[in-house]
């Protein structure tokens, strides 16, 4: 039976991992701040839930903070045009959606793509994270499994209306989220997250949710291979 | 709520489930896919009833582990796996649970216990069983009884016992020592501070090399598992020779064909439980419906009983006792046709 090799020791302070940690910080940073600017609009979007969603977005306000001091830490200035772009896509989906009142597409992109797509990173991160940055994403991932997931309740709530709006917005974005997996499979690599186990990781917090809003598992398959379209 | 932790035999074996399952998507994709796909819960309940009429329900993981991931080296793949069935199974409230095929030999070989915590999931340990207990059990009954057909007089054989440090290795060979009169124990395995250990423990039984033992042994078991599985040369064997097949993959039946050497599958229960779950075929039995393999066997005997713990765990910890234990279950049960 062939033996697990030990792991390596990272140079937080090399030029490599600096560069590399110049772009997934930033990615981490805008993240958080698409997720603040979409839980606003979603308040806009549901004055029922309006308090609850104005506090969800000071929770990921406050994250992004978090991420900003770790890259002030490794005195590294993230790439924040870089991040801007390589959530452009996902950004003008959900402004769209946001525009024509799509509830359904707004929550799938905010409440299941990009908090899965976090949570998922945030665990591959941790445990190859410098000492700084582990507290505090281990701090926001406390936050972020305390909270119940909004959107998620939501649309398991409401699952009959918008079972195949979730279905219609799944099949859009999940492609996209593929994509951006893969545009960063080589920084992350540098930081020691292994693109296979963040898929992996994804699709079990992604899987997750699915079900928790009513979907089968037959459904959660069917829907997840959307994501091999991209 | 009992649950059974499997995986499919090789990467073809994965593709062809997921075209028949209606998954084409799937169909095409090759190691890499397998390697960072999550674990699956079939939506399907398995319901077991008893011929006493007990009715237990449980549900299968399927990990997406495929044997290929330990011979490519993709270890880091094959442990994730195993941890995320585990804590899938776990949040799925299931009480307990078998880790099938290589499951149980991964999470000993990688010293998956220090994983205590994944993601926001304590994993508790008491809510999983290797099963080992009874499929050590099965194959120790499989000896006496198929050995007794072929009229091989156990007090007059050799039994070689290929694995013997294992887990079910070493039950084996405890069981031998300790229920029947056999003459003669053959220890093979890698380890030989391991094989010292159990000849003291035994205090008995010789060691040697699997080429040097084969030729004398009446009787193989063979419990050692390897990803690529073994070539044994069928011309060596003595005749008659009972092999029981009973490590994984389970395909001796296939490269060891000789007149006068019978292969047995091993760890296979035989049993009248009435199970509607018609995924059975999937894992390749020859008779699905009158088939199971004797680690998830346990899990429906530890749910029938309520007995809600690991029964099998950690290494070379079965005794002949708990393997009469996980007999007892069995008879109390009522279906014992092996």
């Amino acid at each position: 039976m062939p033996q697990l090799e030990a792991p390596q020791k990272t140079d937080f302070q090399s030029e490599t991992y600096k560069d590399a940690y110049s772009r997934i910080n930033a990615i981490v940073i805008e993240g958080e701040q698409e997720a603040y600017d979409n839980y606003l609009a979603l308040a806009e979007l549901l004055p029922d839930n309006k308090d609850e969603l104005i506090k969800l977005s000071r929770m990921e306000n406050k994250h992004k903070k978090g991420f900003e001091a770790c890259g002030r830490n490794l005195e590294v200035a993230p790439d924040m045009k870089f991040a801007a772009e390589y959530f452009a896509e996902l950004h003008g989906n959900f402004q769209t959606a946001a525009a024509e009142g799509d509830i359904a597409t707004c929550l799938v992109i905010q409440s299941l793509i990009i908090e899965c797509f976090a949570i998922a990173a945030y665990n591959i991160y941790i445990p190859v994270a410098d000492p700084f940055a582990r507290k505090i994403t281990e701090g926001v991932v406390k936050d972020e499994y305390m909270h119940l997931n909004f959107g998620e309740e939501w649309l398991k709530a409401n699952f009959e209306q918008y079972k195949e709006g979730v279905e219609k917005a799944n099949a859009a974005n999940l492609p996209i989220i593929w994509k951006m997996l893969n545009q960063v499979e080589d920084d992350a690599a540098i930081l020691e997250m292994e693109k296979e186990a963040l898929v992996e990781d994804f699709m079990i917090a992604y899987g997750e949710a699915l079900a928790n809003i009513g979907f089968s598992t037959r459904d959660i398959m069917r829907m997840s291979s959307h994501g091999l379209r991209a | 709520m009992f649950g059974l932790i499997g995986h499919l035999t090789s990467l073809e074996h994965a593709q062809a489930a997921a075209r028949d399952m209606g998954y084409p998507e799937y169909a095409d994709e090759g190691l890499d896919f397998w390697c960072s796909a999550p674990p699956l819960m079939l939506d399907q309940e398995i319901t077991v009833k008893s011929l006493t009429g007990q009715v237990i329900k449980g549900r299968y993981v399927e990990s997406c582990f495929l044997p290929e991931m330990l011979a490519t080296r993709r270890i880091k793949a094959a442990t994730r796996k195993i941890i995320n069935a585990m804590a899938h199974a776990q949040k799925h409230g299931i009480d307990i649970t078998a880790l099938g095929g290589f499951s149980s030999i991964i999470f000993e070989n990688f010293n998956l216990k220090q994983i205590e915590r994944i993601r926001n999931i304590r994993l508790e340990f008491q809510r999983f069983t290797t099963g080992n207990t009874h499929t050590a059990y099965i194959i120790c009954r499989q000896v006496e009884q198929a050995s007794a057909k072929l009229g091989i007089d156990l007090s007059k054989a050799t039994i070689a016992v290929c694995g013997a440090t294992g887990d079910i290795g070493s039950a084996v060979c405890r069981w031998m020592n300790a229920h029947t009169d056999v003459q003669d124990l053959l220890l093979i395995a890698r380890d030989r501070e391991r094989l010292n250990a159990l000849q003291t423990e035994l205090g008995r039984g010789r060691i040697l090399g699997l080429d040097e033992a084969l030729p004398q042994a009446d009787i193989v078991v063979w419990v050692a598992s390897m990803p690529k599985g073994v070539e044994i040369d069928a011309e060596s064997l003595k005749k008659p020779c009972l092999l029981i097949d009973g490590g994984y993959p389970k395909n001796l039946d296939t490269k060891v064909q000789a007149p006068g050497v019978y292969v047995l599958k091993g760890g296979i229960v035989e049993h009248s439980l009435d199970i509607d779950w018609p995924l059975m075929q999937l894992v390749n039995m020859d008779a699905p419906g009158r088939q199971l393999f004797a680690c998830f066997a346990e899990s429906m005997l530890l749910e029938f009983e309520k007995w809600h713990t690991n029964f099998s765990w950690g290494r070379n910890q079965i005794t002949v006792e708990k393997m009469e234990k996980s007999g007892a279950f069995r008879s109390s049960m009522a279906s014992n046709r092996s």
